[in-house]
């Protein structure tokens, strides 16, 4: 299907892109390597244990569903508000989307003990389980992109197809971001999930880090292929990052305000490990490297400065990466029940773990290497196939 | 509903126990429609994991798991804490599924693999037959009492198997059952019955006038994180005074 159109001009970039399509499929070839293996021996050969038991696969869905707003949000919004300044971006936002979340799906597998029973969910679903609302969600925004991507790519998209498409693109995305913070929202068992804002702050950060991921992927593409996007819309995305990192910046103010004011025992427990207890460097990196170094490059003039932009992009993903980190460890750290001597590991020799500690294995480092090969690999495929002029065309 | 690996698999030994403690350990009178739950004294609690050991034995529970444990307030297992008024404080709360009548386990989990089984007092079960292994059900309950097979099980006493239950299969998430094979037998949980302190009492909620029900109304039984909605079927009996060390 996705069939490369763009013949190499020369000899070098031929074998340029062969060693990226090779390196992309080393990754994915060790992700499944890593993955079958998990699979025969069982999550023990994960850092996971009964305390933490949710980890980077867990983390790596979230931050997947998370920049697969970016695409949808550009095209459909664009769309919506008559914007013509994202015209040459739509294609590339919503390979961008589909890529993203059909890794998000896939990412879900390995989290599985039992992945050759997943089947069972669609055979017996239990629609009060959000992890259901999820499934469902995911495969209509997936089946949104793939229709947006079928309409841009028509020789003769018909007008006023992909506004129509945007009236059911804004909401499925709003909810795709909403339910999968539910997920964790919903949970009366952990106060630091269990919080009204949490699905605002998956939908603002979501956009921040899908922005951030189209950004970094346009200046790519423009770089390596004979597609340039217009010469405004980069530093008019870091403008409209902007506003989404402010908004990220603002809700979780909001939400720390709240708890440190109110002190919520429990809830006030959970929010000390970040800002002072154990995962305070990851807590404050966050803030710094996501939220006021981008902020600051995207809200000056460095902005039309592709270097500051596309680092402001990297960092801005990167400081979304630690905040799903972040949401997820923190309430697992910090069990409702603490009294000694805590939860039971799961392992012969880890009976018990007052102090719980993850450290990621190299099972899970190969599969998240395999998930990032995955996206690359889509995104790579797709602007290849539907973004890059084909030469003919090129030629006058 | 599938046949549930929580059913008894093979010959139970309980057949084979001498009449005595049989009778020892019988559940007794109930109602007409039971609804199993236990009162947990703290008076009497002595913190020895008798219960804890037990119901491995009785579950065959790999190494490294507990579905039943015995927490301290203190600082730390062996340590008291200073209390209030300076005084020495040690107690014990025993700590297993609390059998929740609105279990959150069971709102989240994807496939019913965990469900309330009306036909069984309304215990809190999981079919592992259907458990897809996504730990959400772990995430869910405010207790921290599920435990999950990571990975193959492991025995203190290579091919440990008292032919009480059923194994779980591995990347299965498992907790306790109130030791449903017993109380199909008419015979109270294993923690029940081997408490050195008589510290638990087993019983049936809805039976007004039983022990169980007079008992936590007389001693005023609180509820694990009441606030937090679950409606446990477990109850703690606080001590009545003030022991200090």
């Amino acid at each position: 299907m996705s069939v490369s159109v763009s013949v190499p001009r020369t000899v070098e970039r031929r074998s340029r892109g062969g060693l990226w399509y090779g390196l992309l499929t080393g990754g994915m070839v060790v992700g499944l390597g890593c993955f079958v293996y998990q699979w025969i021996n069982g999550l023990a050969v994960t850092g996971l244990s009964n305390t933490i038991s949710w980890g980077m696969y867990i983390i790596s869905f979230m931050f997947l569903v998370g920049v697969s707003a970016g695409g949808l949000i550009v095209a459909a919004g664009a769309e919506l508000v008559g914007s013509e300044r994202f015209e040459s971006l739509t294609r590339l936002a919503v390979i961008l989307s589909g890529a993203a979340i059909a890794a998000a799906a896939i990412s879900i597998l390995p989290d599985l003990g039992r992945p050759q029973m997943i089947w069972r969910m669609i055979r017996q679903p239990h629609w009060t389980s959000p992890l259901i609302w999820d499934v469902i969600i995911i495969t209509v925004y997936l089946t949104i992109a793939a229709v947006d991507l079928y309409i841009l790519t028509r020789p003769n998209p018909k007008p006023g197809a992909m506004r129509t498409m945007a009236f059911f693109a804004l909401p499925a995305a709003v909810l795709v971001h909403s339910i999968t913070a539910w997920i964790f929202g919903l949970l009366v068992a952990r106060p630091f999930w269990n919080t009204a804002l949490l699905a605002p702050m998956f939908i603002s950060s979501a956009l921040v880090s899908g922005l951030a991921l189209l950004i970094v992927v346009a200046h790519v593409t423009d770089r390596t292929t004979a597609w340039h996007p217009a010469e405004e819309a980069l530093p008019d995305l870091g403008r409209l990052m902007v506003w989404f990192i402010a908004v990220d910046g603002f809700l979780l103010f909001a939400e720390i305000l709240t708890t440190y004011a109110s002190r919520v025992p429990d809830h006030l427990k959970q929010l000390n490990v970040l800002l002072v207890g154990r995962l305070a460097p990851v807590f404050w990196a966050e803030v710094a490297l996501g939220v006021v170094v981008p902020f600051v490059i995207c809200a000056s003039r460095l902005r039309y400065r592709r270097g500051w932009l596309v680092a402001a992009g990297v960092l801005a993903m990167l400081g979304v990466f630690f905040k799903r980190i972040n949401i997820v460890m923190t309430s697992m750290f910090m069990p409702l029940v603490g009294l000694a001597p805590g939860i039971p590991g799961g392992r012969a020799g880890q009976e018990f773990r007052p102090d719980p500690i993850y450290i990621p294995t190299w099972v899970e480092w190969g599969i998240l290497l395999g998930l990032a090969c995955f996206v690359g690999m889509l995104i790579t495929l797709g602007v290849r196939a539907f973004v890059v002029p084909r030469p003919e065309a090129a030629r006058p | 509903m599938a046949e549930t690996s929580n059913q008894p698999t093979k010959v139970s030994p309980i057949e084979a126990l001498p009449e005595a403690s049989r009778e020892y350990g019988a559940i007794g009178e109930v109602s007409d429609q039971p609804r199993w739950g236990m009162a947990i004294d703290t008076e009497r609690c002595i913190g020895c994991w008798s219960c804890a050991v037990i119901c491995k034995s009785e579950n065959d529970v790999p190494l490294g798991m507990w579905w039943n444990r015995i927490l301290t307030k203190g600082d730390e297992l062996d340590t008291p804490t200073v209390g209030e008024f300076g005084n020495l404080e040690m107690s014990w709360v025993p700590l297993a599924c609390q059998h929740c009548d609105d279990p959150p386990c069971m709102k989240v989990c994807p496939t019913s693999a965990t469900f309330v089984d009306a036909e069984n007092g309304f215990l809190v079960e999981v079919n592992q037959q259907d458990c897809i292994g996504c730990r959400y059900c772990m995430a869910a309950c405010p207790y921290g009492v599920r435990v999950f097979n990571w990975g193959e099980p492991d025995y203190a006493v290579e091919g440990f198997d008292l032919g009480m239950v059923a194994g779980r299969p591995i990347g299965s998430v498992e907790k306790c059952t109130m030791c449903i094979h017993r109380l199909q037998e008419d015979q109270v949980p294993s923690c029940v019955w081997s408490c050195p302190a008589q510290a638990r009492i087993f019983g049936d909620l809805n039976d007004d006038d039983g022990r169980l029900v007079q008992t936590i109304q007389d001693r005023n039984g609180t509820r694990l994180l009441e606030e937090k909605g679950t409606k446990p079927k477990v109850y703690y009996l606080e001590q009545r005074r003030r022991r200090s060390l």
